[in-house]
């Protein structure tokens, strides 16, 4: 079974170095003691110590008698993995690393080479066909009718499976926690967060919010926004304006065209509520909300 | 009495903290204001030149905090203002020969007997930014009409935002030409208050003035003709609270060009009116 990486309520004890059942029951006694332990989804790393089946389970009541509960444990040993099988307890890899998605060393190299390029070649460089993920255009907004069709589509039974994919990772979003900022983030200042964020106020050019999930921003944005930080195609990212030097949605980046280069970036008379998402492979913004 | 510690910082280098301490010193000290300014930059030291104090330095901060003298023999009076003086940097040594309780340390001292004190900031953010801010409570931020002036202030505001010992900062806009502002070609008063959300202090306009003065090393707020240095004064008037409006910095026009101005907008009133 794999692990996502993200538990709520977890807590995790590293027993490994513990020689055998007796001394892990004294250890697990003590720390379950601690208030931060109770009402907790304990995981224990158990190395490579062999357990019995009775010694697994006495440890299994232990928790449960502290009320907290023992979600899995994670073992290299294979007489631990039997006994855990028998008693129902999975078994699983605790890994702290963050999951980021393999970007194709395509866009890197188009990048640089764009960079290059830019040197070089006339500004009617944006009348050609955007390269993937590297350019990210003003579209005119679907009309009204087509957005209500296409939302019944995706509830249909008979979805291809690429939709069903689609429809988790949306939910997916909707079930991360999400962080409220009541701030205008200045230059240099950077957010990371294992969810949504939201921020009622501007995003300076200079500052970074990078997201599990969606960004969204009651104000201009004009640094860089990175949502789907982990791999999530579907997140998006809102603002009242977007003047963002970057747009990262999961592994696709985008720059601002340089015909958009608004003069003191940040400076804006109206608010355009907009709002990016990846399309066809690449980030599109929209000038209008759909659902 | 306690003095006011207020620290002149910027973040990018080369915006005028140095030009502006100087002479905010000096407008204090006219007013009959007891004022101390430090200058942090250890190793790049230019406060005294622009006081013209250079030859009369025997001690710098430097020996006070590694006890050769007392602080009193380091402080350096003014040559024309005795209610100003100057503790100076060394320019032997670099930034890690002070650090931040020391420095907070001789402000607590010179608080106790002076009015102001204006620690001259250098620029960047790592020890010598952490060090002249150590001891301060008030915050002037100096930024000149640029993208990049402007995004190093922003960061500069940031970090002293999350600093709880600075109680408030105010923005000081330097070398502002109102000519280019008119004709678009550089970013206008509002445009950085508004990018920056920070009260304005102080707007002084370019002025070649200040090159001269600095080479004389006299600050330039004693040249009753100057512009800009009529703006440092007031800027200092507006630290002891008086409220001040801002100067007009627009050049006055010449006959010919209000002429010219006139029958453009008479054919403009006749272009809207078709």
């Amino acid at each position: 079974m794999e692990d996502k990486g993200f538990i709520e309520n977890g807590f995790i004890i590293d027993l490994s170095n513990a020689k055998n059942a007796s001394e892990i029951i004294y250890e697990l006694s003590s720390i379950l003691d601690m208030p931060e332990a109770k009402n907790k989804k304990i995981c224990l790393k158990l190395g490579s110590i062999d357990l019995s089946q009775s010694q697994l389970l006495s440890i299994k009541s232990l928790i449960n008698s502290m009320a907290s509960d023992l979600a899995f444990i994670d073992t290299a040993s294979e007489q631990t993995e039997g006994s855990a099988l028998n008693l129902g307890i999975i078994i699983s890899e605790l890994s702290n690393e963050i999951v980021v998605p393999e970007i194709e060393p395509d866009y890197f190299e188009l990048i640089d080479g764009e960079i290059q390029e830019k040197a070089h070649e006339e500004v009617k460089e944006f009348d050609q066909e955007p390269k993937d993920g590297l350019s990210f255009e003003l579209t005119e907004p679907p009309v009204a009718e087509e957005i209500k069709e296409t939302g019944k589509e995706l509830v249909t039974e008979d979805l291809p499976i690429e939709a069903e994919e689609k429809i988790e990772d949306q939910l997916e979003i909707s079930k991360l926690p999400t962080l409220y900022l009541q701030q205008t983030l200045r230059s240099g200042q950077t957010i990371s967060y294992d969810g949504n964020i939201v921020v009622i106020g501007d995003v300076h050019a200079g500052s970074e919010l990078i997201a599990k999930g969606d960004i969204t921003i009651w104000g201009v944005l004009a640094g860089i926004a990175h949502a789907g930080a982990r791999g999530n195609d579907l997140a998006r990212i809102r603002a009242l304006k977007i003047n963002a030097i970057q747009l990262r949605i999961s592994g696709f980046y985008a720059r601002r065209p340089d015909s958009l280069n608004i003069p003191f970036i940040q400076r804006t008379n109206e608010f355009t509520p907009e709002e990016a998402r990846v399309e066809n492979k690449e980030i599109a913004v929209y000038k209008t909300y759909e659902v | 009495m306690s003095g006011r510690v207020i620290v002149i910082t910027s973040g990018k280098g080369g915006v005028g903290k140095t030009t502006t301490s100087a002479n905010i010193g000096t407008a204090l000290a006219k007013t009959g204001q007891k004022v101390i300014l430090i200058d942090t930059d250890i190793g790049l030291r230019n406060l005294d030149l622009l006081l013209g104090l250079e030859n009369r330095i025997v001690y710098t901060i430097v020996d006070v905090v590694e006890e050769r003298c007392k602080l009193k023999q380091a402080l350096v009076k003014d040559k024309k203002n005795p209610n100003l003086c100057l503790l100076a940097a060394a320019q032997t040594r670099d930034k890690s020969a002070v650090n931040q309780d020391q420095l907070k340390a001789i402000c607590e001292e010179l608080k106790e007997d002076n009015d102001f004190i204006l620690i001259d900031c250098p620029a960047g953010i790592e020890q010598g930014f952490q060090n002249a801010i150590a001891g301060a409570t008030e915050a002037i931020i100096v930024t000149t009409p640029e993208m990049s002036a402007v995004r190093d202030a922003d960061r500069i505001i940031g970090l002293l935002e999350a600093r709880e010992e600075i109680e408030s900062y105010k923005l000081l806009l330097n070398r502002v030409r109102p000519n280019l502002i008119q004709s678009n070609d550089m970013m206008s008063v509002d445009d950085v208050v508004d990018i920056l959300s920070c009260e304005l202090i102080g707007i002084i306009p370019e002025d070649t003035g200040v090159i001269t003065s600095t080479n004389k090393g006299e600050p330039i707020v004693n040249d009753e003709n100057s512009l800009a240095g009529k703006a440092y004064s007031n800027v200092a008037r507006r630290i002891v609270g008086d409220e001040v409006e801002f100067l007009d910095l627009s050049e006055p026009k010449g006959f010919f060009a209000t002429f010219v101005d006139n029958i453009k907008k008479f054919f403009a009133a006749l272009a809207g009116k078709e």
